[in-house]
Protein backbone atom coordinates (compact mmCIF):
# COMPACT_ATOMS: atom_id res chain seq x y z
CA UNK A 1 0.00 0.00 0.00
CA UNK A 2 1.03 3.42 -1.03
CA UNK A 3 0.26 7.09 -0.25
CA UNK A 4 -1.12 9.05 -2.71
CA UNK A 5 1.29 12.17 -1.91
CA UNK A 6 4.99 11.59 -1.05
CA UNK A 7 7.74 13.89 -0.70
CA UNK A 8 11.00 13.90 -2.45
CA UNK A 9 14.67 13.86 -1.18
CA UNK A 10 15.09 17.52 -2.30
CA UNK A 11 12.25 18.26 -0.53
CA UNK A 12 13.13 16.49 3.12
CA UNK A 13 16.73 18.69 1.99
CA UNK A 14 15.29 21.72 1.33
CA UNK A 15 13.05 21.69 4.40
CA UNK A 16 15.82 20.64 6.93
CA UNK A 17 17.79 23.43 5.41
CA UNK A 18 15.59 25.84 5.03
CA UNK A 19 14.49 25.40 8.84
CA UNK A 20 17.80 25.64 9.99
CA UNK A 21 18.78 29.32 7.77
CA UNK A 22 17.71 32.02 9.53
CA UNK A 23 19.03 35.44 9.22
CA UNK A 24 20.01 35.17 13.10
CA UNK A 25 22.43 32.45 11.92
CA UNK A 26 24.66 35.10 10.55
CA UNK A 27 24.87 36.63 14.12
CA UNK A 28 26.06 32.85 15.29
CA UNK A 29 28.67 33.10 12.33
CA UNK A 30 30.80 36.40 13.59
CA UNK A 31 30.24 35.15 16.97
CA UNK A 32 32.24 31.82 15.92
CA UNK A 33 34.36 33.87 13.90
CA UNK A 34 35.20 36.16 16.76
CA UNK A 35 36.49 33.32 19.30
CA UNK A 36 39.02 32.36 17.08
CA UNK A 37 41.75 33.78 15.34
CA UNK A 38 42.12 35.66 11.97
CA UNK A 39 40.18 33.57 9.10
CA UNK A 40 39.75 30.16 11.11
CA UNK A 41 35.72 30.34 11.42
CA UNK A 42 35.73 27.68 8.93
CA UNK A 43 37.28 24.85 11.41
CA UNK A 44 35.17 25.98 14.02
CA UNK A 45 31.96 25.35 11.52
CA UNK A 46 33.04 22.82 9.99
CA UNK A 47 33.56 20.67 13.32
CA UNK A 48 30.46 21.86 14.52
CA UNK A 49 28.80 20.71 11.22
CA UNK A 50 30.40 17.04 11.76
CA UNK A 51 29.19 16.81 15.47
CA UNK A 52 25.75 17.91 14.40
CA UNK A 53 25.87 14.61 12.28
CA UNK A 54 26.76 12.93 15.44
CA UNK A 55 23.44 14.18 16.54
CA UNK A 56 21.21 13.77 13.26
CA UNK A 57 22.70 10.05 12.92
CA UNK A 58 20.72 9.65 16.97
CA UNK A 59 17.73 11.60 15.42
CA UNK A 60 17.95 8.83 12.24
CA UNK A 61 17.69 5.66 14.66
CA UNK A 62 14.82 7.36 16.95
CA UNK A 63 12.69 8.37 13.87
CA UNK A 64 13.24 4.56 12.45
CA UNK A 65 12.54 3.25 15.56
CA UNK A 66 9.56 5.45 16.31
CA UNK A 67 8.26 7.39 13.65
CA UNK A 68 5.97 10.07 14.26
CA UNK A 69 5.38 13.67 14.12
CA UNK A 70 5.46 14.19 17.90
CA UNK A 71 9.35 13.88 17.71
CA UNK A 72 11.15 14.48 20.91
CA UNK A 73 7.98 13.78 23.13
CA UNK A 74 7.52 10.45 22.08
CA UNK A 75 11.09 9.83 21.82
CA UNK A 76 11.93 11.26 26.08
CA UNK A 77 8.59 9.93 26.85
CA UNK A 78 9.64 6.35 25.94
CA UNK A 79 13.49 6.48 26.68
CA UNK A 80 13.55 8.28 30.36
CA UNK A 81 9.76 9.38 31.54
CA UNK A 82 6.31 11.37 30.78
CA UNK A 83 7.92 14.40 32.63
CA UNK A 84 11.30 14.27 31.59
CA UNK A 85 9.92 14.21 27.97
CA UNK A 86 7.67 17.31 29.12
CA UNK A 87 9.98 19.01 30.60
CA UNK A 88 12.33 19.30 27.53
CA UNK A 89 9.46 19.60 24.94
CA UNK A 90 8.29 22.62 26.40
CA UNK A 91 11.34 24.03 27.72
CA UNK A 92 12.79 23.88 24.16
CA UNK A 93 9.69 25.39 22.21
CA UNK A 94 9.65 27.95 24.81
CA UNK A 95 13.06 28.84 24.24
CA UNK A 96 13.72 28.18 20.87
CA UNK A 97 10.76 30.33 20.32
CA UNK A 98 11.84 33.33 21.97
CA UNK A 99 15.14 33.24 21.38
CA UNK A 100 15.01 32.86 17.78
CA UNK A 101 11.76 34.96 17.29
CA UNK A 102 13.81 37.47 19.50
CA UNK A 103 16.89 37.64 17.35
CA UNK A 104 15.10 37.59 13.84
CA UNK A 105 13.07 40.38 14.90
CA UNK A 106 15.64 42.35 16.16
CA UNK A 107 17.64 41.84 13.10
CA UNK A 108 15.11 42.37 10.40
CA UNK A 109 13.59 45.48 12.42
CA UNK A 110 17.19 47.16 12.08
CA UNK A 111 18.04 46.00 8.68
CA UNK A 112 14.24 47.26 7.22
CA UNK A 113 14.53 50.60 9.19
CA UNK A 114 18.20 51.08 7.41
CA UNK A 115 16.51 50.73 4.07
CA UNK A 116 13.76 52.67 5.38
CA UNK A 117 14.22 55.09 8.16
CA UNK A 118 11.30 57.11 8.00
CA UNK A 119 9.49 53.84 9.49
CA UNK A 120 10.23 53.13 13.20
CA UNK A 121 11.81 49.20 13.52
CA UNK A 122 9.24 47.80 16.20
CA UNK A 123 6.43 48.76 13.36
CA UNK A 124 8.32 46.05 10.89
CA UNK A 125 8.33 43.62 13.57
CA UNK A 126 4.17 43.92 13.91
CA UNK A 127 3.98 44.26 9.97
CA UNK A 128 5.81 40.72 9.89
CA UNK A 129 4.36 39.36 12.60
CA UNK A 130 0.93 39.87 11.59
CA UNK A 131 1.43 38.56 8.15
CA UNK A 132 2.63 35.72 8.81
CA UNK A 133 -0.06 35.45 11.61
CA UNK A 134 -2.48 35.72 9.28
CA UNK A 135 -1.51 33.35 6.76
CA UNK A 136 -1.29 31.00 9.32
CA UNK A 137 -4.79 31.86 10.79
CA UNK A 138 -6.22 31.01 7.50
CA UNK A 139 -4.52 28.00 6.56
CA UNK A 140 -2.41 29.46 3.79
CA UNK A 141 0.82 27.80 4.07
CA UNK A 142 3.61 27.96 1.58
CA UNK A 143 3.70 25.83 -1.36
CA UNK A 144 6.55 22.87 -1.01
CA UNK A 145 8.24 24.12 -4.28
CA UNK A 146 8.01 27.72 -3.47
CA UNK A 147 10.12 27.03 -0.20
CA UNK A 148 12.52 24.63 -2.01
CA UNK A 149 13.06 27.55 -4.03
CA UNK A 150 13.72 29.67 -1.56
CA UNK A 151 15.82 27.52 0.34
CA UNK A 152 18.12 26.32 -2.73
CA UNK A 153 17.62 30.37 -4.10
CA UNK A 154 19.20 31.61 -0.73
CA UNK A 155 22.20 28.69 -0.84
CA UNK A 156 22.95 30.06 -4.45
CA UNK A 157 22.91 33.81 -3.29
CA UNK A 158 25.49 33.09 -0.19
CA UNK A 159 28.03 31.12 -2.12
CA UNK A 160 28.21 33.64 -4.93
CA UNK A 161 28.76 36.38 -2.62
CA UNK A 162 30.84 34.35 -0.66
CA UNK A 163 33.18 33.26 -3.36
CA UNK A 164 32.89 36.60 -5.04
CA UNK A 165 33.97 37.98 -1.98
CA UNK A 166 37.32 35.88 -1.60
CA UNK A 167 37.41 36.30 -5.30
CA UNK A 168 37.99 40.10 -4.49
CA UNK A 169 40.65 39.66 -2.17
CA UNK A 170 42.45 36.85 -4.47
CA UNK A 171 41.36 34.14 -1.59
CA UNK A 172 44.23 35.77 0.27
CA UNK A 173 43.35 34.59 4.27
CA UNK A 174 44.70 35.58 7.19
CA UNK A 175 46.24 32.65 8.95
CA UNK A 176 43.44 30.04 8.05
CA UNK A 177 45.04 26.91 9.97
CA UNK A 178 45.83 28.74 13.06
CA UNK A 179 42.83 29.14 15.27
CA UNK A 180 44.38 29.50 18.90
CA UNK A 181 43.70 28.16 22.12
CA UNK A 182 41.77 25.37 22.74
CA UNK A 183 39.09 27.50 24.80
CA UNK A 184 38.10 29.79 22.07
CA UNK A 185 38.04 26.98 19.38
CA UNK A 186 35.60 25.10 21.84
CA UNK A 187 33.25 28.37 22.22
CA UNK A 188 33.34 28.75 18.79
CA UNK A 189 32.05 25.08 18.40
CA UNK A 190 29.72 25.64 21.27
CA UNK A 191 28.34 28.76 19.75
CA UNK A 192 28.52 27.33 15.90
CA UNK A 193 25.90 24.97 16.77
CA UNK A 194 23.28 27.60 16.86
CA UNK A 195 24.23 27.74 13.13
CA UNK A 196 22.72 24.18 12.67
CA UNK A 197 19.81 24.86 14.94
CA UNK A 198 16.19 22.96 13.98
CA UNK A 199 18.10 20.66 11.40
CA UNK A 200 16.05 17.46 12.85
CA UNK A 201 12.66 19.63 12.99
CA UNK A 202 12.36 17.48 9.52
CA UNK A 203 11.61 14.13 11.69
CA UNK A 204 7.57 15.17 11.41
CA UNK A 205 8.16 14.88 7.87
CA UNK A 206 8.43 10.87 8.50
CA UNK A 207 5.75 9.84 7.61
CA UNK A 208 5.04 11.39 4.28
CA UNK A 209 8.16 9.86 2.94
CA UNK A 210 8.25 6.31 0.85
CA UNK A 211 11.28 4.94 3.55
CA UNK A 212 12.36 6.20 6.72
CA UNK A 213 16.09 6.50 5.05
CA UNK A 214 15.06 9.45 3.37
CA UNK A 215 14.78 11.77 6.26
CA UNK A 216 17.92 10.78 7.48
CA UNK A 217 19.60 10.98 4.29
CA UNK A 218 18.36 14.27 3.91
CA UNK A 219 19.40 15.92 7.46
CA UNK A 220 22.64 14.57 6.33
CA UNK A 221 22.60 16.37 2.83
CA UNK A 222 21.08 19.14 4.57
CA UNK A 223 24.19 19.41 7.09
CA UNK A 224 27.36 18.72 4.48
CA UNK A 225 25.71 21.25 2.24
CA UNK A 226 25.00 23.98 5.26
CA UNK A 227 28.05 23.32 6.88
CA UNK A 228 30.09 24.39 3.16
CA UNK A 229 27.98 27.42 2.57
CA UNK A 230 28.16 28.66 6.28
CA UNK A 231 31.78 27.93 6.43
CA UNK A 232 32.30 29.67 2.85
CA UNK A 233 30.76 32.66 4.14
CA UNK A 234 31.76 33.46 7.09
CA UNK A 235 35.19 33.23 5.84
CA UNK A 236 34.32 35.67 3.51
CA UNK A 237 32.76 37.80 5.79
CA UNK A 238 36.14 37.82 7.93
CA UNK A 239 38.29 38.03 5.26
CA UNK A 240 36.75 41.57 3.58
CA UNK A 241 35.46 43.11 6.76
CA UNK A 242 37.34 43.73 10.06
CA UNK A 243 35.79 41.15 12.90
CA UNK A 244 34.91 44.69 15.12
CA UNK A 245 32.89 46.47 12.69
CA UNK A 246 30.94 42.61 11.92
CA UNK A 247 30.14 41.77 15.87
CA UNK A 248 29.06 45.84 15.75
CA UNK A 249 26.23 44.94 13.23
CA UNK A 250 23.32 42.92 13.77
CA UNK A 251 23.11 41.75 10.19
CA UNK A 252 26.78 41.20 9.16
CA UNK A 253 25.40 39.78 5.78
CA UNK A 254 24.42 42.88 4.96
CA UNK A 255 27.62 44.43 5.46
CA UNK A 256 29.61 42.12 3.20
CA UNK A 257 26.73 42.30 0.60
CA UNK A 258 27.16 46.07 0.66
CA UNK A 259 31.20 45.60 0.57
CA UNK A 260 31.78 43.66 -2.17
CA UNK A 261 28.79 44.36 -4.18
CA UNK A 262 27.47 48.13 -3.37
CA UNK A 263 24.20 49.16 -3.35
CA UNK A 264 22.71 46.40 -5.85
CA UNK A 265 24.28 43.80 -3.41
CA UNK A 266 22.26 45.69 -0.10
CA UNK A 267 19.46 45.26 -2.25
CA UNK A 268 19.40 42.13 -2.71
CA UNK A 269 20.71 40.47 0.49
CA UNK A 270 17.74 43.07 1.92
CA UNK A 271 15.39 40.75 0.06
CA UNK A 272 16.93 37.85 0.99
CA UNK A 273 17.01 38.78 4.73
CA UNK A 274 13.29 39.61 4.26
CA UNK A 275 12.00 35.87 2.75
CA UNK A 276 14.44 33.72 5.33
CA UNK A 277 13.06 36.01 8.25
CA UNK A 278 9.63 35.46 6.64
CA UNK A 279 10.26 31.78 6.15
CA UNK A 280 11.77 31.23 9.66
CA UNK A 281 8.85 33.10 11.55
CA UNK A 282 6.17 30.58 9.42
CA UNK A 283 7.64 27.71 10.71
CA UNK A 284 8.61 28.60 13.50
CA UNK A 285 4.30 29.87 14.12
CA UNK A 286 3.45 26.27 12.04
CA UNK A 287 5.38 24.03 14.68
CA UNK A 288 4.73 25.54 17.26
CA UNK A 289 1.49 26.48 16.82
CA UNK A 290 0.23 22.70 16.16
CA UNK A 291 2.91 21.75 19.26
CA UNK A 292 0.47 23.87 21.64
CA UNK A 293 -3.23 22.31 19.94
CA UNK A 294 -1.62 19.08 20.58
CA UNK A 295 -0.66 19.41 24.18
CA UNK A 296 -3.53 20.87 24.85
CA UNK A 297 -5.60 18.00 23.18
CA UNK A 298 -3.20 15.64 25.59
CA UNK A 299 -4.63 17.97 28.81
CA UNK A 300 -1.02 19.38 29.40
CA UNK A 301 -1.89 22.72 28.05
CA UNK A 302 -4.72 25.11 29.19
CA UNK A 303 -7.68 23.36 26.91
CA UNK A 304 -8.68 26.67 25.20
CA UNK A 305 -4.85 26.39 22.85
CA UNK A 306 -7.43 23.62 21.49
CA UNK A 307 -10.04 25.89 19.85
CA UNK A 308 -10.00 25.63 16.27
CA UNK A 309 -11.30 27.88 13.59
CA UNK A 310 -14.78 26.74 12.00
CA UNK A 311 -13.78 28.26 8.81
CA UNK A 312 -9.97 27.74 8.55
CA UNK A 313 -9.63 24.17 10.43
CA UNK A 314 -6.78 26.26 12.51
CA UNK A 315 -5.96 26.19 16.20
CA UNK A 316 -6.45 29.76 16.39
CA UNK A 317 -6.14 31.04 19.92
CA UNK A 318 -2.41 28.81 19.62
CA UNK A 319 -1.84 31.02 16.92
CA UNK A 320 -2.75 34.37 18.13
CA UNK A 321 -0.86 33.36 21.25
CA UNK A 322 2.21 32.73 19.29
CA UNK A 323 1.56 36.38 17.99
CA UNK A 324 1.89 38.45 20.85
CA UNK A 325 5.06 36.14 22.30
CA UNK A 326 6.50 37.00 19.16
CA UNK A 327 5.75 40.48 20.00
CA UNK A 328 6.91 40.43 23.73
CA UNK A 329 10.34 39.03 22.96
CA UNK A 330 11.07 41.43 20.21
CA UNK A 331 9.89 44.17 21.77
CA UNK A 332 12.08 43.37 25.10
CA UNK A 333 14.97 42.78 22.74
CA UNK A 334 15.01 45.44 21.46
CA UNK A 335 14.06 47.28 24.35
CA UNK A 336 17.56 45.53 26.03
CA UNK A 337 19.35 45.53 22.50
CA UNK A 338 20.89 42.15 23.86
CA UNK A 339 20.05 39.62 21.16
CA UNK A 340 23.22 37.88 21.46
CA UNK A 341 22.03 36.21 24.74
CA UNK A 342 19.31 35.07 22.72
CA UNK A 343 21.95 33.05 20.00
CA UNK A 344 23.51 31.54 23.58
CA UNK A 345 20.27 30.51 25.04
CA UNK A 346 18.97 28.35 21.94
CA UNK A 347 22.21 27.21 21.14
CA UNK A 348 22.35 25.92 24.63
CA UNK A 349 18.85 24.21 24.49
CA UNK A 350 19.75 22.82 21.64
CA UNK A 351 22.81 21.15 22.85
CA UNK A 352 20.82 20.13 25.93
CA UNK A 353 17.98 18.52 23.73
CA UNK A 354 21.17 17.14 21.49
CA UNK A 355 22.68 14.94 24.41
CA UNK A 356 19.39 13.67 25.39
CA UNK A 357 19.08 12.21 22.27
CA UNK A 358 22.10 10.50 22.04
CA UNK A 359 20.90 9.02 25.96
CA UNK A 360 17.58 8.21 24.21
CA UNK A 361 19.37 6.21 21.79
CA UNK A 362 21.11 4.23 24.19
CA UNK A 363 18.23 3.78 26.87
CA UNK A 364 15.54 2.80 23.74
CA UNK A 365 18.32 0.15 22.89
CA UNK A 366 17.96 -1.63 26.16
CA UNK A 367 13.94 -0.79 26.52
CA UNK A 368 12.91 -1.67 22.89
CA UNK A 369 15.59 -4.41 22.02
CA UNK A 370 13.49 -6.63 19.80
CA UNK A 371 11.87 -3.58 17.86
CA UNK A 372 13.29 -3.56 14.08
CA UNK A 373 15.40 -0.64 13.60
CA UNK A 374 15.06 0.69 9.86
CA UNK A 375 18.15 2.93 10.62
CA UNK A 376 20.56 1.12 13.07
CA UNK A 377 24.13 3.74 13.65
CA UNK A 378 26.86 1.55 13.67
CA UNK A 379 29.63 1.08 16.34
CA UNK A 380 27.38 0.16 19.03
CA UNK A 381 27.27 2.30 21.66
CA UNK A 382 30.11 4.74 20.26
CA UNK A 383 27.92 7.77 18.70
CA UNK A 384 25.08 8.27 20.41
CA UNK A 385 27.87 8.44 23.95
CA UNK A 386 30.10 10.55 21.37
CA UNK A 387 26.75 12.65 21.01
CA UNK A 388 25.89 12.75 24.81
CA UNK A 389 29.25 13.53 25.69
CA UNK A 390 30.05 16.44 23.16
CA UNK A 391 26.96 18.05 23.44
CA UNK A 392 26.53 18.24 27.46
CA UNK A 393 30.39 19.82 27.23
CA UNK A 394 29.25 22.46 24.67
CA UNK A 395 26.28 23.24 26.52
CA UNK A 396 28.67 23.82 29.81
CA UNK A 397 30.69 26.09 27.40
CA UNK A 398 28.11 28.28 26.16
CA UNK A 399 26.20 28.93 29.68
CA UNK A 400 29.95 29.18 31.28
CA UNK A 401 30.70 31.64 28.46
CA UNK A 402 27.48 33.88 28.84
CA UNK A 403 26.05 33.91 32.53
CA UNK A 404 22.83 35.66 31.61
CA UNK A 405 22.02 32.96 29.49
CA UNK A 406 22.30 30.77 31.93
CA UNK A 407 20.20 32.58 34.68
CA UNK A 408 17.66 32.71 31.85
CA UNK A 409 17.70 28.79 31.24
CA UNK A 410 17.79 27.93 34.97
CA UNK A 411 15.11 30.37 35.61
CA UNK A 412 12.91 29.08 32.31
CA UNK A 413 13.52 25.45 33.88
CA UNK A 414 12.54 25.96 36.68
CA UNK A 415 9.31 27.68 35.69
CA UNK A 416 8.80 24.59 33.27
CA UNK A 417 9.19 22.05 36.23
CA UNK A 418 6.72 23.71 38.66
CA UNK A 419 4.07 24.02 35.67
CA UNK A 420 5.03 20.39 34.88
CA UNK A 421 4.49 19.36 38.88
CA UNK A 422 1.63 21.36 39.42
CA UNK A 423 -0.17 22.47 37.12
CA UNK A 424 -0.52 19.75 34.29
CA UNK A 425 -1.43 17.62 37.39
CA UNK A 426 -4.30 20.16 37.92
CA UNK A 427 -5.34 19.87 34.10
CA UNK A 428 -5.74 16.57 33.96
CA UNK A 429 -7.66 16.18 37.02
CA UNK A 430 -10.08 18.92 35.38
CA UNK A 431 -10.40 17.11 31.92
CA UNK A 432 -11.40 13.69 34.25
CA UNK A 433 -13.99 15.50 36.02
CA UNK A 434 -16.01 16.66 33.17
CA UNK A 435 -15.56 13.54 30.83
CA UNK A 436 -18.91 11.30 30.72
CA UNK A 437 -19.47 9.24 33.48
CA UNK A 438 -19.91 6.32 31.29
CA UNK A 439 -18.06 5.46 27.94
CA UNK A 440 -19.65 5.96 24.76
CA UNK A 441 -18.30 2.38 23.88
CA UNK A 442 -20.95 -0.14 24.94
CA UNK A 443 -19.95 -2.57 27.57
CA UNK A 444 -18.42 -6.20 26.15
CA UNK A 445 -20.76 -8.82 27.48
CA UNK A 446 -19.30 -11.16 29.50
CA UNK A 447 -17.54 -14.26 27.44
CA UNK A 448 -20.19 -17.48 27.11
CA UNK A 449 -23.02 -15.17 26.94
CA UNK A 450 -22.51 -13.85 23.58
CA UNK A 451 -24.02 -17.23 22.38
CA UNK A 452 -27.02 -17.16 24.95
CA UNK B 1 -8.46 -6.79 22.93
CA UNK B 2 -11.14 -5.49 20.80
CA UNK B 3 -12.98 -7.65 18.20
CA UNK B 4 -13.55 -6.81 14.38
CA UNK B 5 -17.27 -6.00 15.12
CA UNK B 6 -16.50 -3.78 17.53
CA UNK B 7 -13.83 -1.55 15.55
CA UNK B 8 -16.64 -1.85 12.50
CA UNK B 9 -19.64 -0.41 15.05
CA UNK B 10 -17.28 2.26 16.18
CA UNK B 11 -16.33 3.10 12.80
CA UNK B 12 -19.87 3.33 11.90
CA UNK B 13 -20.86 5.53 15.10
CA UNK B 14 -18.14 7.74 14.11
CA UNK B 15 -18.83 7.81 10.59
CA UNK B 16 -22.45 8.61 11.60
CA UNK B 17 -22.27 11.09 13.97
CA UNK B 18 -19.86 13.03 10.75
CA UNK B 19 -22.68 12.48 8.35
CA UNK B 20 -25.36 14.35 11.11
CA UNK B 21 -22.83 16.96 11.33
CA UNK B 22 -24.04 19.87 8.71
CA UNK B 23 -20.99 22.07 9.90
CA UNK B 24 -18.35 19.64 9.44
CA UNK B 25 -19.51 18.40 5.91
CA UNK B 26 -19.64 22.03 5.14
CA UNK B 27 -15.93 22.60 6.54
CA UNK B 28 -15.11 19.68 4.53
CA UNK B 29 -16.78 19.56 1.10
CA UNK B 30 -13.38 20.65 -0.48
CA UNK B 31 -10.94 17.92 1.83
CA UNK B 32 -11.50 14.53 -0.35
CA UNK B 33 -9.54 12.06 1.10
CA UNK B 34 -8.94 8.29 1.67
CA UNK B 35 -8.60 6.83 4.84
CA UNK B 36 -7.43 3.39 5.57
CA UNK B 37 -8.45 2.04 9.17
CA UNK B 38 -5.85 -1.21 10.00
CA UNK B 39 -6.07 -3.02 13.34
CA UNK B 40 -2.28 -4.91 14.57
CA UNK B 41 -4.00 -7.84 16.71
CA UNK B 42 -7.30 -8.94 14.71
CA UNK B 43 -8.03 -9.24 11.12
CA UNK B 44 -9.76 -5.22 10.76
CA UNK B 45 -9.13 -3.31 7.94
CA UNK B 46 -11.57 -0.52 6.72
CA UNK B 47 -11.52 2.54 4.23
CA UNK B 48 -13.29 5.88 4.76
CA UNK B 49 -14.08 7.73 1.47
CA UNK B 50 -14.66 11.41 1.94
CA UNK B 51 -15.95 13.57 -0.93
CA UNK B 52 -17.22 16.05 -1.03
CA UNK B 53 -18.16 16.43 2.50
CA UNK B 54 -19.64 13.47 2.78
CA UNK B 55 -18.17 10.26 4.52
CA UNK B 56 -18.63 6.39 3.34
CA UNK B 57 -17.41 3.59 4.99
CA UNK B 58 -16.44 0.26 3.04
CA UNK B 59 -14.28 -2.58 4.28
CA UNK B 60 -11.27 -3.67 3.16
CA UNK B 61 -8.44 -1.28 1.52
CA UNK B 62 -7.85 1.13 -0.82
CA UNK B 63 -4.81 1.34 -2.94
CA UNK B 64 -3.57 4.78 -2.49
CA UNK B 65 -5.14 6.23 0.49
CA UNK B 66 -3.80 9.68 1.96
CA UNK B 67 -4.00 8.83 5.50
CA UNK B 68 -3.66 5.36 6.97
CA UNK B 69 -4.59 5.02 10.97
CA UNK B 70 -3.38 1.74 12.57
CA UNK B 71 -3.14 0.36 16.10
CA UNK B 72 -4.11 -2.25 18.32
CA UNK B 73 -8.08 -2.89 18.31
CA UNK B 74 -8.56 -1.64 21.59
CA UNK B 75 -7.37 1.73 21.00
CA UNK B 76 -9.19 2.17 17.52
CA UNK B 77 -12.43 1.27 19.39
CA UNK B 78 -11.63 3.79 21.79
CA UNK B 79 -10.48 6.61 19.71
CA UNK B 80 -13.59 6.33 17.51
CA UNK B 81 -16.41 5.75 20.00
CA UNK B 82 -14.38 9.23 21.07
CA UNK B 83 -13.62 7.75 24.58
CA UNK B 84 -9.96 9.06 24.45
CA UNK B 85 -8.64 11.55 22.10
CA UNK B 86 -6.26 10.55 19.18
CA UNK B 87 -3.67 12.60 19.99
CA UNK B 88 -2.95 10.40 23.77
CA UNK B 89 -2.02 7.18 21.64
CA UNK B 90 -0.51 9.31 19.31
CA UNK B 91 1.78 11.12 21.60
CA UNK B 92 2.85 7.56 23.66
CA UNK B 93 3.14 5.32 20.31
CA UNK B 94 0.35 3.35 20.20
CA UNK B 95 -1.18 4.61 17.43
CA UNK B 96 0.58 5.50 14.07
CA UNK B 97 -0.76 7.69 11.36
CA UNK B 98 0.66 7.68 8.12
CA UNK B 99 -0.47 11.18 5.93
CA UNK B 100 0.96 14.73 5.68
CA UNK B 101 0.69 16.51 8.99
CA UNK B 102 -1.92 18.53 7.83
CA UNK B 103 -4.12 15.55 7.23
CA UNK B 104 -3.11 14.09 10.62
CA UNK B 105 -4.09 17.26 12.12
CA UNK B 106 -7.50 17.92 10.30
CA UNK B 107 -8.54 14.25 11.33
CA UNK B 108 -7.83 15.30 14.90
CA UNK B 109 -9.64 18.12 13.98
CA UNK B 110 -12.55 16.31 13.40
CA UNK B 111 -12.50 13.92 16.22
CA UNK B 112 -12.54 17.11 18.34
CA UNK B 113 -15.85 18.44 16.82
CA UNK B 114 -17.78 15.13 16.91
CA UNK B 115 -16.84 14.08 20.33
CA UNK B 116 -15.31 17.15 22.32
CA UNK B 117 -12.16 17.31 24.66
Amino acid sequence: MQLKRVLTLRTVVATSAGLTLASSSFVAAVLVANYVLGDTAWIAILIGGALCFLAAACFSELNGLLPTAAGIRLYFSRAFNDQVSLVISLLYMLIVVIGVVGVESFILSQVLSEAFPAIPPYLWIVVMLLLVTGMNLRGIKMAGVFQDVVTYSLIAVMLFIGFFALYKVGFKLNAPLSPGGATGMIQAVAVGVFLFVGFEWVTPLVEEVTQVKQISRGMMIALGILSVVYAVFTVAMTAVVPKATLVASPAPQLVLARTVLGDLGASVMILVILATSLKTFNAGIISVSRFMYASAREHVLPAVFSKISMRFFTPYVAIITLFFIGLLAAALTMLTGNYVVLVGLAAAMESIVYTLAGLAVISLRRKMSDRERPYLIKGGYLVPLLTALVFTLLAVAVLASDISALLYIAAAFVVVLVYVNTAVPRLKKKYEARKPAARRRPARAPEGLESK
Amino acid sequence: MATQQEIKESLETFTENYNNNDRLKIMNRDWNRVVVVKATDVDSVHTWVLQDGVLKLKEGEADAPDLTVISDSETLADVFYGDITPIEPYNDGTLRIMGSEDDITRLDFICLMIWGE
